[in-house]
This record gives C-alpha cells, sequence and structure tokens, in this order.
C-alpha cells in the first residue's frame, strides 16, 4: 500500500497536468498532447543544461530542491489513496501547512535574487495572496476539527456521515473552499494564467522566467503536487470509508480526474481576473471558510 | 547562590574595570569580564533548572526595607540563562561594531560602564522577590538602558528617540508602583511571597492589579497599544544594545507578567480573555507594520512586537486553560510562550547582530541602498538567513516548534464545550496563520532586498569582504542554538516544563492525557531532523552535479539585455499589493513631486508610513498635554527661591495630610 500511495504521488501529479491540458485542448477543439506529456517534459528538462543569471547567488541554485524536498515532506500528513496519512497526528495541519511555507519562503527569495522587476512583482503577488489564503484554510479545517473534537486530518472524513444534514452543508462548503485554494495556490485561472505569454499579468510563472533545466521542472512538479495535495484533501472528505479497499482507490483516482476535468473548464470556460480583482476572489474563499464556521458553531450550539 | 551574587557584582564593575584600559583593549578586557560573570551567573542558573529545587539568599536592610529575598526558582533560571547568553555574546560582539567609532575618536566609556550595568540590573530584576527592590532594579535597568539607546548623542533624532523611551518607562512605572503599592499596603509586606494570599482574596482585587501589572510590565514588552517606543529606540541603539533590548530587556515586562501569575494562582476569565485579545492585535499589528518598513531595525523591532504578541497568545491562551481548569492546554500554551521566549532572542538578537554586520559597512539602515550584498558578505547573509527562517516560524528551525505548541494548547481549547471560546480560539487560529503568513512576507522582503540581487547603490557595490571573525562567531553561537531547538525540541520541551510548573502552580492533570503532546513533539523531532538532512543532502547534490552544465546569462528582460539595478523590484514596491489591500489600516504620508514642463527638471517621489497610533492617539494626546500644562506656565518663575517655596508648601501638605488621613 505504501507503494501504490508513493506511485500515486509521483505520477498522478502530472496526470493532473496531463488532463487539465486535454480538457482545456477538448474546449478548444483540439486533439491535444497526451496526457502523459507533461511527464515527457519532465524527462526531456531534467536532461538539460542550465542557463543562469549572473546576478543570482546560491540560494537560486538552492531554491527549487527546497521546493520539492518540502512538498514531499509536506505530503506525508496528507491522506493519499488508502485512505489514510503516513503520520496522522495532532497538529498535522500545522506541520503540512508550515512546511510547504518554507518551500514557499525559497521561492519567493530565488525569484527575487535574479534581480529581475518581473520576477519581482509575481514574488511581491504570490507573498501577498498566500497571506490571505492560509487564514481561510486554516478557519476552514479547524472547523471541522472542532467539530469532531480530533484534531488530525482524520477528523474531516466523519462529517459528511456524522454530523448529519449539517454534514452535507459543511462538506459542500468545505470542498468549494479547498477547490478555491487549488485555484490559487497551483496558480490557476482566474487567479493566474499559467498559458498567458504575457509577463506582467502573470504570477506563478513569471517567478520562475530565469529558471531553466532540472530547476524549471523541479518547480513545476512542486507545484503540481500541491494540487495534487488539496485535492486529495477534497477526495478524503467526500469518498466514504466503508468501501472497500479496491475501490477507495479507484473513487480517489475518479475525483481526481473529475477535479482536474472541472479545472481545465473553468480555464476554457472563463478569463483570467484582473488583477487589482484578484485580492476580491481570494476574499470569496475566505467568506467561504466563515460560512464554514458558522455552520459548525450552528450544529455544535444551535438547538 | 553566593557565586550568583559575585557574578552580579563582577558584570556591575567590569564596565568601570574596562574603562580604566587602553582604547585597545578595553572591549577585549569587557568581554572577558562578562563571559567570567555570565559563567558564575550560569552555574547556579543551571543548577537550579536542572535540578529540584530553587536556591534563595536573604539580605537584610532593616532600616530601609527590611528583609529582601533574592531568590533563583526555575523560573527566574531559565531567565538568568538568556540574559547572561545574550548579554554576553553582544559584548562580544560589540568589538567589531565599535571599532568604526573608537577609529572616529568617539568616547564609548559610557557605553562600556552602562552595558555590563543593563545585564546586572537585568538579573537582578529576575531573582528580586521584594517590591520595594524589585523598583529599583527596575529603575536601574531602564535607565542604563536609556544611556545606551543614545550611544550617538550627537545626532537629534537619537535624543529624541531616547527622551521618548524614558517617558514611555516612567510613565509605565508608575502602573507597577501603583499595583505593588496596594497589594503591600494589604498584605502589610513587601515581599512577594505575601502577596499571594492578598491576590487569592478576591476577584475584584486581583483584575484591578492584574491590569495595572499588565499595563506595566506590557509597556516595557512592547503589548499594542503600549508599544510605541520600541520601534524609535530600537534604530537609536547601536545594533548590539537593541539585540539585547529586544532579545531579553523586553522579555523581562514577560517575566513580571508571568511572575504575577505564578503568585496570583488562577487567572479570571475576564483577565484571560484580554490577554489573549489584546496579543493578537498586538501580533497582527506589529508584523503589519515590520512590512511597511524600509528601515532594517525599525523592521526588527516592528517584528518584536509581532513576537511579543505569538509570546503573549501563548500565555494567553495556558491562562484561559487554567480559568476553565484545562491543565493539559495551560502546559502548552505556556510552554509554546515560554519557548517562543528563548526563541526569539535567539533569533531576533542573530537578525539584528547581522544587521549591525551590514550597517558597519553600508553606513545606513535604509534597505532600499542595499542588495546583492550575500556575494561579499557571504558569512552575514547566512546568518541573516537562518534568523530570518526561524523567525518566520518554519520547520525545521526553532521558531516552529513553539508556535506548534501554541497552536496544538489553541486546538485543544477547541474542545472546551463553549462558545465565546470556540470563536475566539478558532479565530485566534487563523489570526496566528495570517501572521506567519504575513512574516514570511516581512522576512522575504528583507532578506531578498538587502542581500539577494543587484547593488542598488555604490555603497553597497563597494562592500570589499565580510567582517572579522568577532563579529561572526557570536552570531554562529547563536545559530547552533537556532538549529539545536529546532531539531531536539523534545529535549527543549522537557527543559521548558520546569518553568512552566511555577507558573502553573500547583495544578493537577493525569500524565496518561499529556503523552499525545509529548508524541506529537517527538514525531516534530524526526520531522525537522529529516528535513533538515533531505534539504541539506539534495542542495548539496544538486549543487555538485550541476556544476558543469552551468552557462551563465544575464536576467531575462524581455528581450532587454542592459538591465541595470534601478530596474529592479523595491522593497517598497514588493510590498504594494500589501498595502493597498489594507489602506485604511495606515496612515500614508505621501511627498510627491511630479515632472512639470517639456523638459523636467526635477521630480521625487516618497511614501512614508506611520504609525496610526503615533498619528491618532500619542500626538493629540501631546498636544492637549501641551495646551493643558502652558495654564501652569505662570509657576514657572525662572528662580530658585520661588521653587524652594514650593517644596515647602509641598512639604507642609504631606505631613499635614498625613496627620489627618494615617491612623
Amino acid at each position: 500500500m505504501l507503494i501504490l500511495n508513493l506511485l500515486i504521488l509521483l505520477f498522478v501529479p502530472f496526470l493532473m497536468a496531463g488532463v487539465i491540458k486535454k480538457t482545456k485542448a477538448f474546449w478548444g477543439g483540439r486533439q491535444g498532447a497526451s496526457v502523459l506529456q507533461p511527464f515527457y517534459d519532465f524527462k526531456k528538462l531534467l536532461k538539460k543544461d542550465f542557463v543562469i543569471s549572473e546576478t543570482t547567488s546560491q540560494v537560486f541554485k538552492i531554491a527549487p530542491v527546497i521546493s520539492i524536498v518540502t512538498v514531499l515532506f509536506a505530503s506525508l500528513f496528507i491522506p493519499l489513496a488508502t485512505g489514510s496519512a503516513l503520520i496522522n497526528i495532532t497538529g498535522g495541519l500545522i506541520i503540512f501547512a508550515y512546511t510547504l511555507s518554507l518551500g514557499k519562503f525559497f521561492s519567493l527569495i530565488s525569484a527575487m535574487d535574479t534581480g529581475s522587476s518581473f520576477e519581482g512583482m509575481g514574488a511581491s503577488r504570490e507573498a501577498c495572496f498566500t497571506s490571505i489564503v492560509e487564514p481561510a484554510f486554516f478557519i476552514t479545517i479547524a472547523s471541522i476539527m472542532a467539530l469532531s473534537g480530533n484534531y488530525t486530518f482524520e477528523s474531516l472524513q466523519n462529517v459528511l456521515s456524522n454530523a448529519g444534514s449539517y454534514g452535507i452543508l459543511i462538506t459542500i462548503f468545505a470542498v468549494v473552499v479547498l477547490f478555491l485554494m487549488i485555484l490559487i495556490e497551483g496558480s490557476r485561472v482566474p487567479v493566474d494564467d499559467p498559458a498567458t505569454h504575457l509577463e506582467l499579468t502573470m504570477i506563478h510563472e513569471v517567478m520562475i522566467l530565469d529558471n531553466s533545466g532540472s530547476d524549471l521542472a523541479f518547480f513545476t512538479w512542486a507545484n503540481s503536487i500541491k494540487m495534487f495535495l488539496i485535492s486529495s484533501l477534497i477526495a478524503y472528505m467526500i469518498i466514504p470509508q466503508s468501501i472497500a479497499e479496491w475501490a477507495y482507490v479507484l473513487c480517489y483516482l475518479a475525483v481526481m480526474f473529475v477535479i482536474s476535468v472541472l479545472i481545465g473548464t473553468i480555464e476554457s470556460g472563463m478569463a483570467r481576473i484582473r488583477m487589482s480583482h484578484v485580492f476580491e476572489f481570494i476574499f470569496i474563499m475566505s467568506s467561504l471558510a466563515l460560512v464554514v464556521l458558522a455552520l459548525v458553531t450552528a450544529k455544535m450550539f444551535g438547538g | 547562590m553566593n557565586i550568583f551574587f559575585i557574578g552580579i557584582t563582577l558584570f556591575f564593575i567590569s564596565g568601570f574595570i574596562s574603562a580604566l584600559f587602553n582604547e585597545k583593549y578595553k572591549i577585549i578586557v569587557l568581554s572577558i569580564l562578562n563571559s567570567i560573570a555570565s559563567l558564575l551567573c550560569l552555574m547556579p542558573a543551571v543548577n537550579v533548572l536542572l535540578g529540584t529545587q530553587g536556591m534563595n539568599k536573604i539580605f537584610d536592610f532593616n532600616r530601609l526595607f527590611g528583609a529582601v529575598n533574592f531568590q533563583i526558582d526555575m523560573l527566574s533560571a531559565f531567565f538568568i540563562i538568556i540574559i547572561c547568553v545574550i548579554s554576553t555574546l553582544s559584548a562580544i560582539y560589540s568589538k567589531g561594531y565599535l571599532q568604526n567609532y573608537i577609529d572616529k575618536g568617539k568616547n564609548i566609556n559610557s557605553h562600556l560602564i552602562f552595558f555590563p550595568i543593563l545585564t546586572a540590573s537585568m538579573l537582578a530584576v529576575v531573582t528580586c522577590q521584594n517590591a520595594m527592590m524589585f523598583l529599583i532594579c527596575w529603575e536601574i535597568m531602564s535607565l542604563s538602558s536609556f544611556f545606551l539607546v543614545i550611544f550617538e548623542n550627537e545626532k537629534k533624532d537619537v535624543l529624541k528617540a531616547g527622551i521618548k523611551y524614558l517617558v514611555f518607562m516612567h510613565v509605565s512605572v508608575i502602573f507597577i508602583m501603583l499595583a505593588f503599592a496596594i497589594l503591600s499596603n494589604e498584605a502589610g509586606s513587601f515581599n512577594f511571597s505575601s502577596f499571594a494570599g492578598v491576590l487569592n482574596n478576591s476577584e475584584y482585587l486581583k483584575n484591578i492589579i492584574f491590569i495595572l501589572f499588565f499595563i506595566g510590565f506590557g509597556t516595557k514588552a512592547g503589548f499594542v497599544p503600549f508599544h510605541n517606543w520600541l520601534p524609535d529606540a530600537h534604530p537609536a541603539a547601536p545594533s548590539h544594545v537593541s539585540g539585547v533590548m529586544s532579545g531579553v530587556m523586553i522579555k523581562t515586562g514577560i517575566y513580571g507578567i508571568l511572575r504575577i501569575l505564578a503568585l496570583s494562582g488562577t487567572p479570571t476569565k475576564f483577565i484571560s480573555y484580554t490577554v489573549l485579545i489584546i496579543s493578537l492585535i498586538t501580533a497582527l499589528y506589529g508584523v503589519m507594520y515590520a512590512i511597511t518598513q524600509n528601515d532594517i531595525k525599525k523592521l526588527l523591532a516592528y517584528s518584536s512586537i509581532e513576537n511579543i504578541g505569538i509570546i503573549g497568545t501563548g500565555i494567553g491562551t495556558g491562562m484561559l486553560a487554567m480559568a476553565y481548569n484545562q491543565p493539559v492546554i495551560a502546559i502548552l500554551g505556556f510552554s509554546g510562550a515560554v519557548l517562543h521566549i528563548i526563541n526569539h532572542s535567539l533569533f531576533k538578537e542573530l537578525l539584528f547582530l547581522s544587521a549591525g554586520s551590514v550597517y558597519t559597512k553600508m553606513h545606513t539602515r535604509d534597505i532600499e541602498v542595499m542588495g546583492g550584498i550575500i556575494k561579499s558578505m557571504p558569512k552575514t547573509g547566512l546568518l541573516f538567513l537562518i534568523g530570518a527562517v526561524a523567525i518566520c516560524g518554519l520547520p525545521p528551525l526553532n521558531g516552529f516548534i513553539s508556535e506548534i505548541l501554541i497552536y496544538l494548547g489553541m486546538f485543544k481549547s477547541l474542545s472546551i464545550h463553549n462558545f465565546s471560546m470556540l470563536l475566539l480560539m478558532l479565530f485566534a487560529i487563523a489570526c496566528l496563520a495570517l501572521v506567519g503568513t504575513m512574516a514570511i512576507l516581512c522576512f522575504t522582503k528583507a532578506f531578498s532586498i538587502m542581500f539577494l540581487g543587484m547593488p542598488r547603490s555604490e555603497a553597497a557595490e563597494n562592500i570589499k569582504k565580510d567582517n572579522g571573525i568577532s563579529m561572526i562567531i557570536p552570531m554562529i553561537f547563536l545559530a547552533v542554538f537556532i538549529f539545536l531547538i529546532g531539531i531536539f525540541p523534545d529535549y527543549a520541551f522537557s527543559l521548558i516544563l520546569r518553568p512552566v510548573s511555577i507558573v502553573l502552580g500547583g495544578m493537577q492533570f493525569e500524565a496518561s492525557e499529556f503523552m499525545n503532546t509529548v508524541w506529537v513533539v517527538k514525531i516534530v523531532a524526526v520531522f525537522a531532523a529529516g528535513l533538515l538532512f533531505a534539504i541539506v543532502a539534495a542542495s548539496l547534490l544538486k549543487i555538485k552535479l550541476t556544476k558543469n552544465r552551468i552557462s551563465m546569462h544575464e536576467t531575462w528582460g524581455c528581450g532587454y539585455n542592459k538591465p541595470n539595478n534601478r530596474m529592479q523590484y523595491s522593497a517598497s514596491s514588493y510590498v504594494s499589493p500589501f498595502l493597498s489591500m489594507l489602506t485604511p489600516l495606515f496612515k500614508k504620508v505621501f511627498d510627491i513631486e511630479k515632472p512639470r514642463k517639456l523638459f523636467p527638471e526635477s521630480s521625487h517621489f516618497s511614501l512614508q508610513i506611520e504609525d496610526i497610533e503615533e498619528a491618532y492617539i500619542i500626538h493629540p494626546l501631546v498636544k492637549y498635554n501641551e495646551w493643558f500644562l502652558s495654564k501652569f506656565e505662570l509657576l514657572q518663575s525662572g528662580n530658585i527661591q520661588s521653587y524652594i517655596k514650593y517644596g515647602l508648601i509641598f512639604l507642609v501638605i504631606v505631613i499635614i495630610g498625613s496627620l489627618f488621613i494615617g491612623k
């Protein structure tokens, strides 16, 4: 089972990126590349040499590695395909979020290291947006934890079955919050457009403008793993635990597929919102997190 | 205990001794004497912390204030260790830092004298058990640090900052005096041990006393809204003094609060909620303003306010848990707070010292003119980076450990079935997360603008080499401790429990309830070690493997091939999305001269962020006060006879008054 989890962790993020691209191709009326294309890209990038800016220091060289290491370490705390996390402890949420933040810290300073105004712009936006996303994420998960009285990620799976009609509502809102978080943290439309070609309008892509070779590969991979981990939380919330193990894995993969298709569809159907309105979009996530909080308190203290 | 007093005395006189020596050897003598003195003080402190019982010594000043008890219990021992370590490292560091000033012919004797006196007085403050003596030591501490702040007293703004600091300290000490006066009047003695009974008598008295103490000690610690002196005093002082002030001196305020808690037993719910809410506001306020600052030491000062807020959040969580009788949560909250005290001392001192190291080369604190320094000062840069990661509370370093303990306390408090508690704690969790991410914004800005990119000015370009060994060694020492606490949190946690037990008093709990937490800390230890190992190994491996596959080129500029240093993102632009998001919370002062005419001759733009508390509360207050006091100008005749007359009238009133009011 451990090996299955590891395989899923290593390959599903690529597949998700592939499915998103395929969906966009479908809506665009194109054939599109194979769903394995992100993986081929990754392999090719690993073989390539580097072009590095003269301005940079060692920070620029180690940041991609730190980014991928932190994401992999953070994944230890998230329940993957087998329905349980490798390390399941109280406070797993905090370790998960802070470990990801360490990676983010280094990717921010590596972007600033190039001395490029574009990358500075990207770093500045990314830092600012994350600072509002994280509290909303914490409120959502902490409220659900308060409801079940269990302060591990395990609390997420009991909500749907144990909390009655409130449970359904809470699950719906929490899933929406997490989905918005995927869009924001994964730098997808409508917050950021990974396929845009204008540096001024990018967030995440512009931060890695100067990265090449395996550096670029690592950053891209880390980003898709991050999306994959949050998607896993969604899957964990909605798949019932009572079903057989093989069925669980299938359901899990199906949820991943649906999320990817959804992201692809949104990207095909929507334009990126104006940069000055991104805050408003992120505040939607915060307010939905507050709705989760309200529902939890209503469930715990209401009549 | 006698050794401890020899140590304090040595601290007290070491400045005078070193002042006698030749310019060249002064600071070396001071460092050696301070090292010996701190070893002397550390021995009994470590003994107490690792042993089972405290030590005490009673001095009899029979006429003046009776028997004065000095006591080292585990709480004091903990603070003694921090004070000794941080002050001594600062003294060693000052050798390199003050060299510039000595070369310019500045007389540093007063600095050398007051620096160890500050240490001695802090040591006395944390061991003294008598209200009268406590106030005297407290005052010596405030005054000696005042003289340290005005080191560059030929500069006008330094003097101004120093006087502001002095005023704040003296207003705050009134509250402490008042609280002590009420307590000693009720108890009939100045000894702390006699206060415990009085405090437990009435809830009403407890509330009042605690609020008075909280204002008094909170001003020292820098709680909002009493924080205003910090962002002025820290930049004015030399870097190692800022390090000591921010690292340990403001913690004496926290010590005061913890000591009162230890004496007063279970706090009331009202106070607990107040402390938690004020602390959350403090943390948010501090980090918000830290982000906006471009003066590195001002930024660090605001970040101290933030960290005091985090410490306060831990204390508040612990107090609430005590009020609701939940010992396990109380332990988590307090141990997070106490651990954060030592953590903050370590990384804030490290940050101040490395910022000072840059200052000795750049002679400015404005980060907008720095940049690219990591290439000319790699050691300082790396040390600052370690401090920055630690202060953001990121694993695998020490800041993470204290924050996770506080978080755990908060999460567990969610299970106390109480509506207001639940809401407050959920918001507190979100606040702490917000503070954490904002700290990342703040310190990625500070680090990357100072050390990365291209040099933004000639001064930054002209730095030739890193600072010498006397400045680097103390910083390395601090960094090592930061790593040790980060990787062995289980050991640190078990040590921290000892001072925490003093604060908790006699709360009982089942050991089994506590196992879960110990387990979590152990997992965190393994995790942090693994993470650190993986990061270091992977980074080294990557650098080694890719060494021969790199070709250099200039930064991508959309096809533009001649990027220069003015095209980089600046500190102000880095935070501008953040500023625009929180516009109403800042007072922005623009100074704009737009380019006019066909061939513009001059234009400039500058943006200053002012503290809203200072702009909207302190300034109006000072203005009204001035107006009010100007009504008494006629009393100020300027001739000495009339002043003697006023003194006489005052004495007569006091004597007559005491005849009527007294028994």
